[in-house]
């Protein structure tokens, strides 16, 4: 082999390679931003298709550039080191023109395809839709858990219920209003629907022997025509304590406690005398505003949920009268205790700001969708 | 009842604010509902507790403003201007039944001109709520509402004879009262009458023949004291309601007659001149006994935690008109000779016996005392504590399980709904109930079928309700209310269904028609030996219609049917740690459409029913798309015992999947056909599902295709492929042996 032919060699490859990459030059140095701008995803894939492809026919095992390499040891000694180094160079500058152009359409495609493929991320996620329970549930749950963490039992009675729980036991005599059937449903067969759930402290008093704490969630009706404000059926929570030493501040450190916790500490409890069959002395309670913090006035104006009074009148209570309790066959003077009830419903118009509590029983999904 | 604030303040001599009033009314038990302003007063609306008849006045409500003021009262001037006469000269009175009228007074007054009321008397009665009539009777009541004794003004003249009879009604009496109306009496009425008739209904209302006229000139003021209960009784056999029943009925002063008596015709005299009697005729044969009641002053802490010092006690006492009881006194409280009580150290466990004042009905107990002194002691000084605990708190049975199954519940998309407990008796035929609670019914065929069958044309006629008797409709399998508020609503309910189709079509009606509802609550059915209390059961129930919704996407991948309705009870039963549900074809609950209704049993005990709602049903509460519905007997469910959980180790080996498609009759269970599998009893045979079922194209009609995906394993190596296709091969050969199955 004549020195002029191989020390012309390189030469040759590096000029047919440049020929063919002529076309990919453009993915090179200052002027590429422009040229791949240009570029689409699928024409960028197809010029990486092709470089792969030149890449193999320039570089690849049976390129000249291989073929060149193999001729190194045929070369003079003398020529040998400068032969060498020259196809060396030529090597390189195939690679890095082909690494170049490469990683530029490689980097675009990559961009691209992630343009491609984004997503409106405020599209509603997969979900099914969830339902929700009653909000007298919610009210009723959570209430139960304060007075359970209280050391209260749950305990519960029929609603269909005899005069001797609904009235008798309870100190109403038979010709108070709330007998009549003006006010008391009656079945046909002389049976009243409970008009309040104090019946199942009788049960309870019955069932358990003082010392004794229950709490009795649950249904009562009444013969009030639905409006806005009233409804034939509602929910009561009525809680009972019995024993030794029970005074009216327990009465009252009670109810403050646990309405603390549905309100928010510092809420502040208001008694008032009150009469009630079933309890002597009697009180009704209200407890400070949430809304104003009992100061009746929000942003300037009077607070709209107490009407500027600072208070929200809740519901009734007394020391368990001493007839009652020797109804069940409790000492009174032996044992005392406190009683108290009120509407879960009210508490529930309260805390959402219900201005129609006939909704709680049309069962309207656009309602029902609204607590959680 | 409506307090005028000067009136108040001429019988008190308060000169608190009306707003500083208000308040102190209220923290002692006279609730101040709203204030109004009236000319120059100012009307106070109070809500008074049932039991304070003695409140029903403008002196009931100043006795408390003076206990408050320390003051007391002043009570108005009773002097008449002229007197002339005895009673006795004019008139007389016959009282006949003593029992109904423990007392009764009557005065007359000569001479009265009949005229309009003064400004001042028709302001007063007219800012308080009262028409003005004239000045007679504007007076008896402005006496009543002045000092709470209802008075009635009789034209003498007009009085048969000139005399009053106090008498029962005879059989068969009629009067017109006051108000025009031609009333009815029966013979357990009190009345009052002349030598020949009766005038005036005994506390309740006048007769419009001896009424005060224009004409009057003599007049015969009557002030008495009728038995409540029989005030009462005449009231509402009568369905007549007056400001002077509603204080009789509730008790007056039986000991105040004659001053308030004495209060009108003075006022006669003054306003309508004439002369009064120097007298009044009374008849009160017997006093009207006060109970004594012991007071432990130590119990007034016991009881409320306050510590009243004796003195206070006995002060707030003495202050409302309690008296220490001649020779009851024990210990120190001993009374003055005028009955004011000594106020001298008591020990806290000594005991001093109190009469009640005679215008108190509420006072019976050591306990009504209590509240009296700790009312005006002042509840506001009652402490905030907590008492001692002696128990622990404890849900109610099966809270846990009531709540995990809402929750699965929600988690499926259901809201939870709650009815009325009173349904319409029309439902009474439309729903199978769930077994259980009407003897005989739901039982899923056989005996319940024949109990309701009868009467299933009449229920199916009743339809939409169009029954016009809207009361009571007795049947004897159910509880009825006698005295319903909605119409048609008396009906104890049976089933939690009719309250879910009626919400159902509330839903549909405001443009909802995506719904999944559940509901828990008590149903009813009379009790099945007369005289117990009826039943009551807890019962489950769900409706599901329209789409199956995702959140936030208005439109659903898919409408939901029979499976959705299924999987939600059985993710409840399970959320309940229940064993499995079973699900039976039965075609015997007549509100679920055949052939897309099962019978729910657990443990092999029927539960309820789960399916499609019939067509008639759906059409009469005109549902125009397909509606599920299920009901299952909750107590059974929270009742039966719960699965526990127990681990299993995990398989060592992996496990190999088989499918097979097979075209079977339609009639052809998928629990038949994986019963069957199972029953094979082969070894490595690890578990059948369900893949895919298919009907249409290439399947003949009557056919589906079954996929059934089966798992092979063995526990002590990896089972070889070749293991596997052996055994499917037997599996897929017995099937196309007992279910006639084609391999597709």
């Amino acid at each position: 082999m004549s020195t002029e032919v191989t020390s012309r060699q390189p030469e040759a490859v590096r000029e047919a390679f440049e020929q063919e990459f002529g076309r990919f030059a453009r993915f090179r140095g200052e002027g590429r931003a422009v040229a791949l701008s240009e570029l689409r995803l699928a024409d960028a894939e197809a010029a990486l298709r092709e470089l792969a492809e030149l890449r193999t026919r320039h570089a690849g095992k049976k390129s000249a550039l291989a073929n060149l390499k193999k001729q190194i040891g045929r070369v003079a000694p003398e020529e040998r080191a400068a032969f060498g180094q020259r196809v060396q160079q030529t090597e390189a500058e195939i690679a890095a023109s082909l690494d170049e152009a490469e990683a530029a359409l490689r980097s675009h495609a990559a961009r691209a395809r992630v343009e491609l493929e984004r997503l409106d991320v405020t599209l509603p996620g997969r979900r099914p839709r969830r339902g929700h329970l009653h909000p007298i549930t919610l009210v009723r749950r959570r209430l139960e858990d304060i007075f359970v963490s209280m050391g209260y039992a749950v305990e519960d009675g029929p609603e269909i219920e005899t005069d001797f729980y609904n009235f008798t036991a309870l100190n109403i005599p038979p010709d108070h209003p709330a007998c009549s059937v003006q006010d008391t449903f009656y079945t046909t067969e002389g049976f009243a629907l409970r008009s309040q759930t104090s019946t199942v402290q009788i049960h309870a008093m019955q069932r358990r022997k003082p010392p004794l704490r229950v709490i009795a969630p649950g249904r009562v009706f009444r013969r009030d025509t639905p409006d806005a404000t009233h409804n034939p059926m509602f929910f009561q929570l009525e809680g009972l304590l019995v024993d030794r030493n029970v005074t009216m501040a327990h009465l009252k450190g009670t109810v403050t406690e646990f309405l603390s916790r549905m309100f928010g500490a510092g809420t502040r409890t208001r008694f008032r005398p009150s009469y009630f069959p079933f309890t002597e002395p009697s009180a009704e309670f209200d407890f400070s505003c949430f809304k104003c913090g009992g100061t009746g006035r929000l942003a300037g104006e009077p607070c709209r949920l107490c009407k500027g009074g600072g208070w929200i009148e809740l519901g009734g209570s007394g020391m368990v009268h001493p007839n009652v309790l020797r109804a069940v066959g409790i000492d009174p003077e032996e044992f005392s205790g406190f009683a108290f009830g009120f509407g879960i419903d009210r508490m529930c118009a309260l805390l959402y700001s219900l201005d129609d509590i006939r909704l709680l029983f049309e069962n309207d999904v656009r309602f029902l969708e609204q607590f959680n | 009842m409506l307090i005028s604030y000067n009136w108040l303040r001429d019988l008190t001599g308060s000169e608190w604010g009306v707003a500083e009033l208000c308040k102190r009314l209220t923290m002692r038990g006279l609730e101040v509902e709203g204030v109004h302003e009236a000319g120059d007063d100012s009307v106070i609306d109070v809500a008074l507790p049932s039991n304070r008849a003695d409140w029903l006045s403008h002196l009931g409500v100043a006795r408390e403003v003076g206990v408050m003021t320390g003051r007391g009262v002043r009570l108005p001037q009773t002097e008449s201007k002229r007197t002339e006469g005895r009673a006795a000269d004019f008139t007389s009175v016959d009282l006949q039944a003593h029992d109904l009228c423990p007392r009764f007074t009557a005065r007359v007054v000569r001479g009265v001109r009949i005229a309009p009321s003064p400004a001042w008397l028709a302001g007063r009665l007219q800012a308080v709520g009262l028409r003005s009539i004239n000045n007679v009777a504007d007076i008896t009541n402005y006496v009543m509402l002045e000092l709470g004794q209802p008075l009635h003004a009789f034209d003498l003249d007009k009085l048969g004879e000139n005399r009053i009879v106090v008498r029962r009604a005879r059989a068969g009496e009629t009067i017109r009262t006051l108000d025009g109306v031609d009333r009815k009496l029966d013979t357990e009425m009190l009345v009052i009458a002349d030598a020949a008739r009766a005038v005036a209904v005994a506390g309740v209302m006048g007769g419009a023949e001896t009424e005060i006229s224009d004409a009057t000139t003599n007049v015969l003021i009557e002030c008495a004291y009728f038995a409540p209960a029989s005030v009462r009784r005449t009231s509402r056999a009568l369905g007549l309601q007056t400001d002077a029943s509603d204080r009789f009925e509730r008790g007056v002063d039986p000991e105040s007659l004659l001053r308030a008596q004495a209060r009108a015709v003075a006022l006669i005299t003054e306003l309508a001149g004439g002369a009064a009697s120097e007298d009044a005729i009374d008849i009160y044969p017997r006093r009207v006994a006060r109970p004594s009641v012991p007071l432990r002053f130590g119990r007034v802490g016991a009881l409320t935690g306050l510590d009243v010092p004796t003195a206070d006690a006995l002060r707030i006492l003495d202050a409302l008109g309690f008296k220490v009881s001649t020779g009851g006194a024990n210990g120190s409280g001993a009374a003055k000779p005028d009955g004011a009580i000594e106020v001298a150290p008591v020990e806290p466990g000594a005991q001093v016996v109190f009469t009640a004042p005679t215008w108190r009905y509420d006072v019976a107990l050591e306990e009504d005392l209590v509240e009296e002194i700790a009312r005006h002691f002042g509840y506001e000084k009652i402490a905030d504590e907590l008492p001692v605990s002696h128990n622990v708190g404890e849900h109610r049975a099966h809270e846990g399980r009531r709540r995990a199954a809402r929750r699965a519940l929600t988690s499926l998309g259901f809201d939870e709904a709650i009815s009325f407990s009173f349904i319409d008796a029309a439902h009474d035929e439309r729903f199978e109930l769930p077994p259980g609670l009407v003897a005989g019914a739901g039982g899923g065929g056989g005996a319940g079928e024949n109990a309701v069958s009868a009467s299933k044309n009449a229920a199916s006629d009743a339809g939409g309700g169009d029954e016009k008797d809207s009361g009571e409709r007795r049947d004897p399998r159910f509880v009825t209310l006698s005295n319903p508020i909605i119409e048609g609503a008396s009906r104890m309910r049976a089933t939690l269904l009719a309250g879910l189709l009626a919400s159902l079509r509330h839903n549909f009606n405001h443009g909802t028609r995506d719904v999944r509802l559940f509901e828990t609550g008590r149903v009813f059915a009379a009790a099945t030996d007369g005289g117990e209390r009826p039943t009551e059961r807890e019962s489950f129930a769900m409706v599901a219609t329209g789409g199956a919704l995702e959140a936030g996407r208005a439109l659903a991948p898919r409408e939901l049917d029979f499976y959705d309705l299924k999987g939600a009870l059985e993710a409840a039963a399970d959320a309940m740690k229940l064993p499995p549900l079973e699900f039976a074809a039965d075609d015997s609950a007549r509100h679920l459409r055949a052939g897309q209704s099962a019978r729910v049993a657990l443990g092999g005990q029927a539960v309820g029913f789960v399916g499609r709602l019939s067509d008639e049903i759906a059409a009469a509460y005109k549902f125009r798309q397909a509606v599920f519905v299920c009901e299952v007997n909750m107590t059974a469910l929270l009742d039966a015992g719960e699965t526990p959980a127990r681990y299993a180790p995990l398989a060592r080996f992996p496990s190999v999947v088989r499918d097979a498609s097979l075209v079977v009759d339609r009639s052809a269970t998928f629990a038949e056909m994986r019963r069957s599998v199972l029953g094979m009893n082969l070894e490595d045979v690890r578990g059948v599902a369900l893949f895919d079922v298919y009907e249409g194209e290439r399947v003949p009609e009557g056919k589906r295709s079954v996929t059934l995906r089966i798992e092979y394993r063995a526990d002590d190596r990896t089972l070889r492929d070749e293991e596997a296709d052996a055994l499917h091969r037997q599996i897929v050969e017995s099937l196309e042996r007992k279910f006639g199955a084609q391999l597709r």
